[in-house]
């Protein structure tokens, strides 16, 4: 437990659980053994962030390495802040109650725009100064990793350099370093350090570029203005997941994880090409282990932490090319110990119902799939390559094998969007009901319409398109709602204020730092959820800044737009994602590279890398 | 074979839930590859139990749990393979190794005792006399998941006498708490009791409860240790 909370106030708080720590698994070395301190700050809750794969792997890299201590730290939750403020009480780590302040390194992970307030908070709650170029000598670094650094533009006043790409390998680079500067006696001060770490493939450092701007407010330039900073920054790539580490003995909670079971990560990357998908590109190729190596981290990951259920976890489950064996094998193999199996995500196909059916002997919980629009059209334009007659023999299967309810996954918003496409949303899940009653007989199927706003996100072929604004994405729910006039569709929506605030700081350029820091200032946090978000908060806080959200969210690119972000690349070519596009708006479908001729994304070539999959072996 | 073990759950853990204590355990089982038994059926679960479920936010050096074996195991391996396996925060204390038959620990269980160190604002010793001496206090006690409903109970019935020391501020109570077949008493609602209808001015949201024992009675109406004992 944060030895500095005391009893009161975690009587008084809501989940005081959270604070624990003290897990089987956790490691704590002494300061003998610490060197370099290494703070993994997940920007929300502790339910949340202990369900988070990447910290897991991290974690274990970092604590395996000689003189390296890594320690987590989460957001507390409103009511904790409050407290936390009130006694000034610093925000600590769950191992040793360090403060954030007295560590060497502290690391964000950027999974979701909506988490950027927690960030700074969490900076504010743990006594280090929030904007980078006011920050002490004495003070920890700040840097970040995740998906969503591939834009973190909107973060580069308060972060001193991101980690680019897969972190297993880099994340240990840096500390070395650090530790390595540190011996030295920190020559040259925080610049100095900068200076070297900037020269490690894939750090980025926001302070050594310099962007310029036209009169009209888009980009003219983003120059490094320091000689060790390299034009354009590539990812950083495990070429073989078969090679790497996989952390076997991770932390395992008292029962408070959103997703609190063993994870085992199948393949990195997926290729099939949905246009308005951001990990689609920023993970490939995809990189398969092989299914040995799987079997082999199942049985260790098994004794160590006593979980009684192994998700097979990737982009797209249903993908891997040896899923029928490795069920079969895992099933065999587990059954005696009552362990189960559970797929995190199904393909529409009645191949994926059938291994459904297969690992869940027990209970006939909801089956949820993402045809993601209504409408075939709309399919093709964002390239899902999914059929009316893929969905209903999916459902088919479902429901002979015994399911009454569906879950189905929509988007609204996307490019090119008409009403029709809309009310083919509502037609689809009619068809869906129908078919129920064609295969059991009778009516009464549950299906649940769940539908969010569109986001356009940089590094997809959708980079250069608007968002659709508030009254518009207000006038499509409503027009869904007033055509669900059937009994047993359940409709569920996303509010549409949070998907536009989402908009703005995916594509935002590093102007938008301040209307963050004025948001947060005025109070913004956990934003991701309904009891911290405000709208109105961060229309005052933009304003404010000077800046117009719609310049952000709704505008349409041009083709030649100079992007923030471009500086830092997964390897796409801008090229490619521009012809993806142009392929959208003739509802042209691009199959999927994985098993068939190569497609020109260029990530391949750019990286020297290759795409792992073992389908020839699994015969 | 059940395998019965005295537990630990220690300050820095005080605030998991009975439910999350309990996966815990169960858990650690699990690592401990204990050949512990399942129930049938199509969800079947560990066979093992907890005595006596323990509010949150108090530490107790006496959880009790049975855990059913489906082969025969020496107590010392099994100890020892458990103790590998548990977090830090809870502990083993003590164990025995029983038939398959022998009556559940819950059944056994007669009272718990309680120690509680709480900060106060002015001198609770009067209030606490008052309570020794009193007849009858009646508590309304919320019934669980009774929304708002409440039952009024005689506290004395459950806790006769309350032991008390003061000194800097801080108020040291020791006291025993029956459990009977229609229920018992919360350590943290007698310091409502005595906050609120004895006028004692303690803080009760700063409370450090902790139990320390929980015990049977043999036939002559003696406390007696749950574990080690003839069945």
């Amino acid at each position: 437990m944060h030895k500095d909370l005391p009893i009161d106030i975690l009587n008084s708080v809501e989940k005081p659980e959270r604070y624990t720590g003290m897990e089987f698994g956790s490691i704590i070395k002494t300061p003998e053994e610490t060197q370099v301190s290494v703070c993994l700050a997940f920007p929300d809750t502790y339910e949340v962030g202990m369900s988070y794969l990447g910290f897991k792997i991290l974690y274990a890299v970092l604590n395996a390495a000689e003189g390296i201590a890594a320690e987590r730290a989460y957001a507390p939750w409103m009511d904790m802040e409050e407290k936390m403020r009130e006694r000034k009480i610093p925000l600590s780590s769950m191992e040793t109650s360090r403060n954030l302040s007295d560590f060497s390194l502290v690391g964000f992970t950027l999974q979701y725009e909506l988490s950027y307030s927690n960030i700074i908070n969490m900076l504010d709650l743990g006594n280090i100064t929030v904007l980078t170029k006011d920050r002490g000598e004495e003070e920890p670094f700040v840097m970040v990793g995740g998906p969503c650094v591939f834009n973190c533009e909107p973060l580069a006043d308060f972060i001193d350099f991101a980690m680019i790409g897969d972190g297993e390998d880099i994340i240990v680079e840096v500390a070395q370093a650090y530790k390595k500067w540190q011996q030295e006696g920190k020559p040259g001060g925080r610049k100095g350090f900068l200076n070297r770490v900037v020269q490690i493939q894939g750090i980025y450092v926001p302070s050594f570029y310099t962007v310029t701007y036209y009169p009209d407010g888009k980009i003219q330039e983003v120059k490094p203005n320091n000689p060790l900073a390299p034009k354009l920054i590539l990812k950083r790539v495990v070429k073989d997941l078969n090679t790497v580490d996989y952390p076997t003995h991770p932390v395992v909670p008292y029962g408070t994880a959103v997703h609190d079971r063993i994870m085992l990560e199948l393949f990195r990357g997926c290729s099939r090409g949905c246009r308005f998908c951001n990990a689609g590109i920023i993970y490939r190729p995809v990189r398969e282990r092989r299914k040995d190596v799987l079997e082999k981290l199942a049985r260790e990951l098994v004794d160590n932490t006593g979980y009684d259920e192994i998700s097979l976890f990737s982009l797209s489950t249903a993908d891997y090319s040896c899923l029928q064996e490795l069920v079969k094998d895992l099933l065999d193999q587990y059954k005696e110990e009552r362990i189960g199996i559970s797929l995190p995500s199904l393909r529409i196909d009645s191949f994926s119902v059938n291994l459904a059916q297969e690992v869940q002997t027990v209970r006939k919980s909801g089956l949820t799939f993402a045809p993601e629009a209504g409408s075939q059209r709309m399919r093709d334009v964002i390239n899902k390559g999914v059929t009316k007659e893929d969905l209903m023999h999916a459902v088919e299967a479902a429901f002979k094998n015994g399911w009454s309810g569906v879950k189905l996954y929509f988007m609204i918003g996307l490019p090119g969007e008409t009403d029709e496409d809309i009310v083919e949303i509502v037609n689809l899940a009619k068809s869906v009901q129908y078919k129920y009653k064609q295969v059991t007989g009778h009516g009464g199927a549950r299906v649940t319409v769940s539908v969010s706003n569109f986001v356009p996100k940089p590094y997809t072929p959708f980079q250069w398109v608007g968002q659709n604004s508030k009254a518009e994405f207000d006038r499509k729910h409503m027009l869904l709602k007033n055509n669900i006039n059937v009994k047993n569709i359940n409709y569920q929506y996303h509010d549409s204020t949070t998907s536009l605030i989402e908009g703005v700081f995916a594509r935002g350029d590093r102007r938008c730092g301040k209307a963050l820091y004025l948001a947060w200032q005025r109070g913004a946090r956990f934003d991701g959820w309904s009891e911290g978000f405000s709208f109105d908060r961060w229309e005052k806080a933009f304003e404010e800044a000077g800046l117009d959200m719609s310049f952000y969210n709704a505008r349409v690119r041009d083709k030649d737009e100079v992007f923030p972000w471009e500086h830092v690349s997964p390897g796409v070519e801008r090229s490619f994602l521009w012809r993806e596009f142009e392929k959208s708006q003739r509802a042209e479908l691009t199959h999927d590279c994985r098993r068939s001729t190569c497609t020109g994304c260029g990530i391949c070539q750019n990286l020297d890398m290759k795409i792992i999959d073992w389908k020839d072996s699994a015969k | 074979m059940k395998l019965r073990l005295q537990i630990t759950k220690e300050s820095g853990i005080r605030f998991i839930s009975h439910l999350e204590y309990q996966a815990t355990l169960e858990k650690a089982i699990r690592r401990a590859k204990l050949p512990v038994a399942y129930s049938q059926g199509y969800n079947p679960h560990m066979k093992f139990s907890l005595a006596s479920a323990l509010g949150v936010g108090i530490t107790s050096d006496c959880e009790f749990v049975e855990i059913e074996l489906e082969e025969d195991m020496e107590l010392k391996p099994a100890m020892a393979q458990l103790s590998k396996a548990l977090p830090m925060g809870i502990h083993i204390k003590n164990g025995d190794m029983v038939e398959k038959k022998a009556p559940k620990l819950m059944a056994s269980a007669a009272g718990a005792e309680y120690l509680i160190l709480v900060p106060c604002q002015g001198n609770p010793l009067d209030g606490i006399h008052s309570f020794n001496v009193a007849e009858e206090v009646i508590f309304a006690k919320p019934i669980p998941k009774g929304r708002g409903k409440t039952k009024e109970i005689d506290v004395k019935k459950f806790i006769p006498v309350v032991a008390g020391k003061y000194e800097n501020n801080l108020l040291e109570l020791k006291f025993s708490c029956k459990i009977t077949l229609t229920g018992s008493m919360k350590a943290s609602e007698l310091l409502l009791v005595l906050r609120d209808q004895f006028q004692v001015p303690l803080v009760y949201e700063a409370a450090d409860i902790r139990r320390i024992a929980l015990y049977g009675l043999n036939d002559l109406g003696h406390k007696r240790p749950l574990l080690n004992t003839q069945q």
